[in-house]
């Protein structure tokens, strides 16, 4: 395959042309259209390095002429992981058609001389996102979060991330456009993204690397955010000053500089966490740097990492088991790594939080929450209630 | 206190200690599992009287339970039913406050300063509130009713359901 890529003028707007795949965020964007390869690396806990050796592999086979150069530029892979490695659906592709942006700087990269798609038509009217079902009834899922309690306290476990799914169902076929639109809108801050067709906004970076650079940006403890500014800066203030939110943020982060020291990464100092203000909730943020060794290209990273005491648990291993038994779910792709990386091993892996996977005119969301000792059921409950509210309100009119 | 409002206070003490339920019993008579009943009891849905330490539910309570399981057994999720108890006790709090206030004001103290001893105050006031307790109930209860059926009407002639 030949890969060309060249500047172009400024897209004026990308999303119009219905790009198969996705990624926004304040540093980088990339859409991509139709599917040079697509790369299937099944299950198993090495997917994420099979994918990686695909996209190494066709790429050593291919042609490339960058005249841009910058990470992003030339052959990406856009991948979508399974949280759990016994989950089928991890997926990469690399697109025939991919405009960038890495601020003033736009380009285009082209498979074997393909085209940038043109604007498609307007759907027209469109229904809302109508609630189908949940995998497990919440009266269920509320008596599981009890029995997680109950294992913490115990001192079998520390934390664990126990979520919950809505299926939903509309009269019109889900507008991938739109919908992308009021993410972008409605999330401000996070990284967009749709890759095969699971659409979101996720507000946790698990990786970015750019050269030897790595940063990551660990959330875990929220509050919900007010519009009423007194209501949201003593929200906030509390979620400070909360030993549960601390703790439980403390845990996620440790489960992402420990990872790093063991690779020889050299981790820079941390400072206090900070508030992360999102539409509807608001997190303790922090902000991890670090240069990391050759050899460590952003997708092995991403399975480095993966997955963080702020979507699996802490110790991991016994979390995951609970996982496993009390959530009666498969979370598919949900909470595992979504991204993309460019030949030199440079990209950006988000963790797949507040997405919906899409199915025509069916989608299913997640949503989850950080159980710790103090935890309620009925606050966690309440909790994955706002945010599934919220995804569902994005996917179609209200 | 004088002798009208202790026989107000008594009439207003329903539950008979013997009768009261403890948590694991509560969750044998309603069906639901004691997670859940603590979560509602944190919610304020359930409010038991503490006895040395632990909670006892009224009889009654175990009723209102059962209602909630019937709302989610016929579909509603746990989550939007806890929503749905949280927005009418912020509702009817205020309610339930001013008709308490009316029934001080224009019941009690009017037969209090009529009534020519203590012990037919006693009787009168006893009687009107047997009387307007379940009244209120009624009157409240079918308002609510009306509400419901009257807006769900409005929402289906509206929308393309």
């Amino acid at each position: 395959m030949r890969f060309v890529t060249r500047a172009t003028d400024p897209v004026a707007d990308p999303l119009a042309r219905d790009p198969d795949h996705v990624w926004m965020s304040a540093e980088v964007s990339l859409w991509g259209w139709g599917e040079a390869a697509r790369l299937l690396p099944g299950t198993g806990p090495a997917r994420m390095q099979a994918l990686d050796d695909a996209f190494s592999d066709l790429v050593s086979k291919s042609e490339v002429d960058d005249a841009i150069d910058v990470a992003g530029s030339g052959p990406v892979v856009f991948a979508s992981v399974t949280f759990s490695p016994r989950s089928t659906g991890s997926v990469g592709v690399v697109p025939k058609v991919v405009v960038g942006r890495r601020g003033d700087t736009w380009w285009v990269t082209t498979a074997d001389g393909a085209s940038l798609p043109e604007t498609v038509a307007d759907p027209g009217a469109e229904d809302k996102a109508r609630y189908a079902g949940s995998s497990l009834p919440d009266v269920l899922w509320l008596e599981r979060v009890a029995t997680a309690i109950e294992r913490i306290r115990a001192g079998d476990v520390e934390k664990v991330v126990l979520a919950r799914d809505y299926a939903v169902w509309s009269r019109a076929p889900f507008h991938p456009p739109r919908v992308l639109g009021r993410l972008i809108d409605r999330f401000p801050g996070c990284h967009v993204f749709r890759v095969a067709d699971l659409v979101g906004a996720s507000p946790e970076l698990l990786v970015r690397r750019t050269g030897d650079r790595l940063d990551s940006l660990v959330l875990a403890g929220s509050a919900p955010s007010f519009t009423d500014q007194e209501r949201d800066t003593d929200a906030a203030r509390s979620l400070l000053g909360s030993d549960k939110d601390r703790w439980e943020h403390e845990l996620a982060v440790r489960s992402v500089l420990e990872p790093l020291r063991n690779i020889g990464a050299d981790v820079s100092e941390r400072d206090e966490p900070e508030i992360l203000r999102l539409a509807n909730v608001q997190h303790l943020a922090t902000a991890v740097t670090a240069t990391v060794p050759d050899g460590w290209d952003a997708l092995r990273l991403a399975e480095l990492l993966h997955p963080t005491a702020a979507v699996g648990g802490t110790p991991t291993d016994i979390a995951l088991e609970l996982i496993d038994a009390l959530e009666g779910m498969d979370r598919g792709r949900y909470a595992g790594p979504v991204g993309w990386m460019d030949r030199t091993g440079d990209g950006e892996f988000a963790i797949a939080l507040r997405c919906a996977e899409l199915s025509g005119a069916r989608a299913r969301l997640f949503a989850g929450a950080g159980i710790v000792s103090e935890s309620l059921p009925e606050a966690e409950l309440d909790e994955t209630r706002l945010k599934l509210g919220a995804m569902m309100g994005a996917l179609g009119a209200e | 206190m004088d002798a009208p409002e202790a026989a107000l206070r008594k009439a207003l003490v329903t539950d008979d200690p013997d009768s009261l339920l403890t948590l694991p019993e509560l969750a044998d008579q309603s069906g639901l599992s004691m997670p859940l009943l603590e979560a509602l009891t944190r919610e304020g849905l359930l409010l038991p009287r503490i006895d040395e330490g632990e909670p006892r539910y009224h009889p009654d309570d175990a009723e209102a339970v059962k209602a909630g399981l019937e709302l989610v057994e016929a579909g509603l999720p746990l989550g939007e039913l806890l929503d749905l108890a949280r927005r009418a006790d912020q509702a009817m709090r205020p309610v339930a406050e001013a008709a308490v206030d009316a029934f001080l004001r224009f019941v009690r103290d009017p037969v209090q300063g009529t009534a020519p001893s203590d012990e037919e105050a006693a009787a009168r006031l006893v009687d009107a509130l047997e009387v307007m307790l379940p009244a209120t109930r009624r009157l409240v209860g079918q308002h609510f009713s009306r509400l419901l059926i009257e807006d769900a009407r409005r929402r289906l002639a509206e929308d393309r359901t």
